[in-house]
């Protein structure tokens, strides 16, 4: 599973890093970063609730 | 306190009834989720509705959150919960199903006030109000077929409706009782949006007598201190207030919300988030980001009780409206001008950050500029808090 961020939809609103910060990181000019595209099996619950945290809706999960 | 193997229904699918389920199962809950919502769509993000989804720059179907799947959720979608019964632990479904829980989470969230409900539209005709994915599609297909539009209420949501009303090309005008936002935001910010709307062509009437709905040629039109105004369409932007009909038996709810303890709950196995609830001295904080971490405290509550963190409330909302992109951290209204961090006031791109007499930070507002939240925290001096006065602490 990896995690992608849609550049021109973030508006860094930043919930998504506060679900998962060992994966996604806003730097201090709002720029979201992925820290780890790859998600590891025991962070998929995580991944998923960053995802369902964006309220426009620029985070998405990928097989 | 639901054993992990216990049955957790959760009332209402917003982000408050998702986040919980959500933190549910990050928190170690193993047991059956039973999610239900009366409406017939599937979870959808409310905050984009008022913004990109009515002004049609984004599609509808961005509004829908990622399916629930992998939280191994029962959704029940089109399904009403009309009453509780706390001592059995039951919930009477609009079909008169009776619903056994262990643990139960509130979060119905609110309804639109509408003019009527005040008193001041006695015509009987509807209003157009915007809470729900239906209220959007019926809104977004007035906006297509009328050429104006009134707008009742200068708060946030009728600021970014009557944004949204110039977008789509339609004569706008703002009726309310007190200059947009003020109360709310503070003089500051109600001077900056005013500015804007009206360079975006929005004609603003306020006057605190207030506005009446009144009927004319058979349809809605308005009053505000004895001027008539008419327009193809009114819609009403006047405040929500929390959905607590189907609570009230229990005793548990009053008509301003469910009152919780600093950790979301209401009782030792009943919880609740978002803007259906009231905390601390109960106040209601209806926003996007309070019910998310509302949602994450209570359920954290229901499976770890007192071992869960309290709930730390960060004041925060954003909205998007005459090009401006705001975000706002901080306790609401703001006195007074703010510094100007960063950016270019003029050229719409600024950082600013309200003092105190002392000049400690005690607000800040990002407008066309990105900002981490935890950022805009800190230059608003929002974290860390104090503890929370609470009314009746549970035990």
């Amino acid at each position: 599973m990896k995690v992608a961020v849609d550049e021109r939809r973030c508006e860094g609103y930043g919930f998504c890093e506060e679900r998962a910060p060992e994966l996604l990181q806003l730097d201090d000019e709002g720029q979201l970063l992925i820290l780890r595209p790859d998600v590891a099996d025991g962070e998929a619950d995580k991944a998923r609730a960053a995802v369902r945290s964006c309220p426009v809706a620029a985070l998405r999960l990928e097989d | 306190m639901p054993a992990p193997y216990g049955a957790v229904v959760i009332v209402g699918g917003s982000i408050a009834g998702v986040t919980a389920a959500d933190e549910l199962r990050v928190a170690g809950h193993v047991g059956p989720i039973v999610l239900i919502d009366e409406q017939r769509h599937r979870p959808y993000a409310r905050p984009p509705l008022s913004k990109a989804i009515l002004t049609g720059k984004e599609a509808l179907d961005s509004a829908f959150l990622p399916a629930l799947d992998d939280l191994d959720v029962d959704l029940c979608t089109d399904t009403t919960a009309i009453d509780l019964v706390p001592d059995e632990a039951v919930l009477i479904l609009s079909s008169g199903e009776r619903l056994h829980y262990d643990g139960l989470v509130v979060a119905t969230g609110a309804s639109p006030v509408t003019m009527a409900d005040l008193g001041l539209n006695q015509t009987g005709l509807p209003e157009l109000v915007l809470r729900t994915l239906d209220d959007v599609v019926l809104l977004a297909g007035a906006f297509s077929s009328a050429q104006s539009i009134i707008v009742v209420g200068g708060g946030i949501l009728g600021m970014e409706l009557a944004s949204a009303a110039r977008d789509a090309g339609l004569v706008t005008t703002v009726l309310t009782n007190e200059p947009p936002l003020l109360s709310m935001g503070g003089t500051f910010l109600s001077n900056l949006v005013s500015e804007r709307a009206e360079r975006a062509g929005v004609t603003v009437h306020h006057d605190p007598a207030g506005v009446e709905l009144i009927e004319r040629g058979g349809r809605l039109a308005a009053s505000l201190a004895g001027r008539e105004f008419a327009a193809d369409i009114v819609v009403t932007a006047v405040g929500d207030r929390p959905r607590v009909e189907w609570l009230l038996s229990s005793g548990l709810a009053d008509r301003r919300g469910v009152p919780v303890d600093s950790r979301c709950r209401v009782t030792a196995n009943i919880v609740a988030a978002g803007d259906v609830t009231t905390w601390g001295d109960r106040r209601r904080t209806p926003h996007w980001a309070a019910a998310m971490d509302q949602a994450r405290v209570a359920a954290r509550a229901l499976v770890a009780g007192d071992a869960a963190e309290p709930y730390q409330p960060r004041p925060y909302f954003w909205s998007d409206q005459f090009g401006l992109a705001l975000k706002m951290a901080g306790e609401c209204p703001f006195p007074g001008r703010p510094v100007l961090l960063d950016g270019e006031e003029e050229l719409g791109r600024a950082v600013f950050q309200w003092r105190s007499p002392d000049g400690d930070p005690i607000g800040a507002m990002t407008v066309n500029t990105p900002m981490a939240i935890a950022r805009l925290h800190r230059t608003a001096g929002t974290a860390p808090r104090p503890p929370i006065r609470t009314i009746k602490e549970l035990r």
